[in-house]
């Protein structure tokens, strides 16, 4: 008898349990009949039962500025609350994955227009937001162009010229003009360096910030220059090689200078500590979007006010090709399967109006896509003002939207080789060839 | 009969508490592993819902693969290397620490120290170490130095440093428990038949270590074989693919290459190397280990 006490007081503690969940379940049930009850009367409190939505983001640099435009939602939609999760950028794709291949519920989170929302697409786990009116708050072609197979999986959110800061006294006391062309950049850096200062800033030791680089220099020289616009879509299903596009080749030499031409220490120094570097005011030009900026202002409010100047990134020695590349950022997908469609679509509803759109500008420093929202981010974005007014911009990930393949990494790998001659170009454009065969679709 | 009936019913009572250690471990271990054996001869691409089987293609082409043969070497030098030094110097550490020294509480837990903060946290401080502290440091007595993570000759070493330091700690510990379960008289009449420190060591320390010894070569080798945390946060299996290790190369191939299938069957590989690997080092520690 002594025995079995233990044995039923577990079982005892065992169906407590089971009765408290089971308890939860039935509440909503309950809750549903008094619904039921009322529906004559006032019919709207049915649809006002509060409920929680998860928003999954990789802003995570901008983590309590997203906070805060969620809070401004949050005050406009009572009954709506947001639990917001934000992840690092290098992580989330895998993140998300991982989440909702386990059958997780995300209502609402940012991905990235092209491969990537190809994927969750075909995978079946974005809903179908075509024809929602908040689409008609971006332009046509934003919208179009994020479009997969002809369905919007995505609204489209803010964007970022992709360019090169540049120290404007560095560049005064040197008598420099701002390059237009990949020649002049290159002689621009090598009188920098000649004056005893760093030319690049580069920070290669974050995987992200010389895939940046080389994913946009590439498409960009491979699309304009060498006319194979198609050709990350070949590689895709193996149709194209490396050693056919002399844009690989280009872009491995214009890797070379740069890494020649960059910050002591490339490979052991992060993005934060290049944007420390560049801050401190004794470095020439810095590759990067505009996410710096805030950081910049913070560290060296001077630089930032009076001598940070932007201008497009010259990939060619032809200065009509050299466009603005202005990058889609982030963009908001609903997930498949959530259970509070109306409550996400709202979200989006408000990310899509002009106030929604201000907070993002205001917060994050980015420029939306939402029409008519403000472009006064910083003194620099000034300079790139006359691109956008003549319409010189362009969109090099276009090139790379339809390539699920991860040709970046193993890119990246085999340039790192080469800063360290441990491998030569033609042994690069092998590998890669040699990659692809095993890889491709 | 009946008694042996009793004794059963009363070791069956114990039985029941080892349960939920089971349960656990079926559902955290045994099943996962049954289900990624079953990926492995698919080609999943990870995400998607519909995959087919494709037999043992992905272990065929995982014995052609460079690339995991690459990172199966760095994972051995690392775990070699790291086995070695880790053991020595932590013995080392724990003889002095066992003498008595002044302060040796202090300095016990001073050396166990860095094994207490999170491995991630680690690998941040020591990527700021090397990037920023150190050469700071350095410049002010005029030396100029990189970070050994931005170099594809020295990244694998700087890697073994940062580990080493943290790795120290628990196996310390263990050799001090060690040392302090061999009696004392075996010393003392060793002393009188005259035999130095370094013979009492050797003859008499050594081998009534030798439990220690074991459970930490075997502790330290399969912890950095399996190397996945640090190479992640530091490297990312770079510069070059001089730190890519096994789990970061599968990590890679499964989630950014999105070959979930052939990325299990890396896995499974590897299972099967590292059971080989524990098998073998403990029968051969397992010989010189001595009964008291």
């Amino acid at each position: 008898m002594k025995k079995l006490m233990p044995l039923g007081l577990c079982v005892l503690l065992f169906s407590l349990v089971l009765s408290a969940c089971g308890g939860n379940n039935e509440k909503p049930a309950a809750n549903g009949n008094t619904n039921a009850a009322v529906t004559n009367a006032p019919a709207n409190t049915a649809t006002e039962e509060p409920v929680t939505i998860k928003f999954m983001h990789f802003k995570s640099d901008f983590t309590d500025q997203i906070a805060k435009i969620v809070e401004q939602f949050e005050t406009e939609n009572p009954n709506i609350k947001v639990e917001v999760q934000p992840v690092k950028y290098d992580d989330y794709y895998t993140l998300l994955k991982t989440k909702l291949a386990g059958g997780d519920v995300i209502d609402v989170f940012t991905l990235n227009a092209g491969f990537n929302t190809q994927l969750f697409a075909d995978g079946g786990y974005l809903a179908d937001l075509t024809g929602q009116p908040f689409l008609n708050n971006f332009d046509d072609n934003v919208v179009k162009g994020q479009a997969t197979n002809g369905k919007n999986y995505i609204m489209p959110l803010n964007a970022n010229p992709i360019a090169v800061f540049y120290n404007k006294k560095i560049f005064k006391d040197l008598g420099l003009e701002v390059p237009r062309t990949y020649d002049a950049m290159i002689a621009a850096a090598e009188k920098i360096k000649a004056a005893g200062k760093t030319p690049f800033a580069l920070g290669w030791k974050d995987g992200w910030t010389l895939t940046m680089w080389n994913t946009r220099d590439m498409p960009s020289i491979s699309a304009l220059v060498d006319g194979q616009p198609d050709f990350f879509e070949k590689i895709e299903t193996g149709a194209a090689k490396f050693a056919d596009n002399p844009a690989v080749r280009t872009t491995i030499e214009h890797a070379q200078q740069m890494f020649e031409l960059g910050n002591k220490d490339q490979l052991g120094v992060d993005y934060n500590g290049v944007v420390d570097l560049f801050a401190k005011g004794n470095v020439g030009m810095m590759y990067m979007g505009t996410w710096p900026l805030p950081d910049i202002e913070k560290k060296n409010p001077d630089l930032y006010n009076n001598d940070l100047g932007y201008f497009p990134y010259p990939f060619s020695n032809d200065e009509s090709l050299n466009n603005l590349d202005f990058n889609a950022d982030a963009s908001l997908a609903i997930g498949s399967n959530t259970k509070h469609k109306e409550a996400a679509i709202k979200f989006l509803d408000y990310m899509s109006s002009k106030e929604g759109g201000d907070a993002w500008v205001e917060n994050i420093k980015s420029l939306s896509y939402v029409k008519g929202t403000s472009t006064d981010i910083a003194p620099a974005i000034k300079d790139l003002q006359p691109y956008f007014d003549n319409g010189q911009t362009y969109d090099s990930q276009l090139y790379l939207a339809k390539t699920t393949i991860d040709w970046r990494a193993q890119f990246d790998q085999n340039l790192q080789n080469l800063f360290f001659k441990k491998t030569t170009p033609d042994k690069i454009i092998a590998d890669m060839d040699a990659w692809l065969s095993k890889n491709h679709k | 009969m009946g008694n042996l009936k009793q004794a059963m019913r009363k070791e069956m009572w114990y039985l029941l508490f080892i349960l939920p250690g089971i349960c656990l471990f079926v559902m955290a271990v045994v099943i996962p592993l049954i289900m990624g054996a079953r990926y492995s001869f698919t080609n999943w691409d990870g995400v998607s819902n519909t995959f087919a089987s494709i037999g043992w293609d992905n272990y065929v082409q995982a014995f052609q693969d460079p690339g995991f043969w690459e990172a199966l070497w760095n994972t051995f030098k690392y775990a070699l290397i790291l086995t070695i030094l880790v053991n020595v110097i932590s013995l080392l550490l724990a003889l002095v620490l066992d003498s008595f020294l002044p302060f040796r509480n202090i300095f016990r837990t001073i050396f166990f120290l860095p094994s207490v903060i999170s491995i991630v946290l680690s690998g941040f401080i020591w990527s700021y170490n090397y990037s920023t502290g150190i050469p700071t440091l350095l410049s002010h007595l005029g030396l100029d130095v990189t970070s050994p993570l931005g170099n594809p000759d020295y990244a694998l070493f700087g890697l073994i440093l940062v580990a080493l330091w943290q790795g120290v700690g628990a196996p310390m510990i263990i050799y001090i428990a060690g040392l302090q379960g061999i009696p004392n008289e075996l010393h003392e009449s060793a002393k009188i038949d005259g035999a130095g420190s370094g013979k009492a060591f050797w003859y008499i320390t050594l081998p009534l270590l030798a439990p220690s010894v074991t459970i930490n070569l075997l502790l330290v080798l399969t912890g950095s074989l399996k190397v996945f945390d640090l190479v992640y946060v530091t490297t990312k299996g770079g510069p070059g693919f001089s730190t890519e290790v096994v789990s970061t190369y599968i990590y890679r191939t499964s989630f950014s290459s999105f070959k979930g299938g052939y990325g299990m069957a890396l896995s499974m590989m590897f299972f099967l190397i590292l059971v080989v690997v524990t098998v073998v080092q403990m029968s051969i520690s397992r010989r010189r280990e001595v009964e008291m």
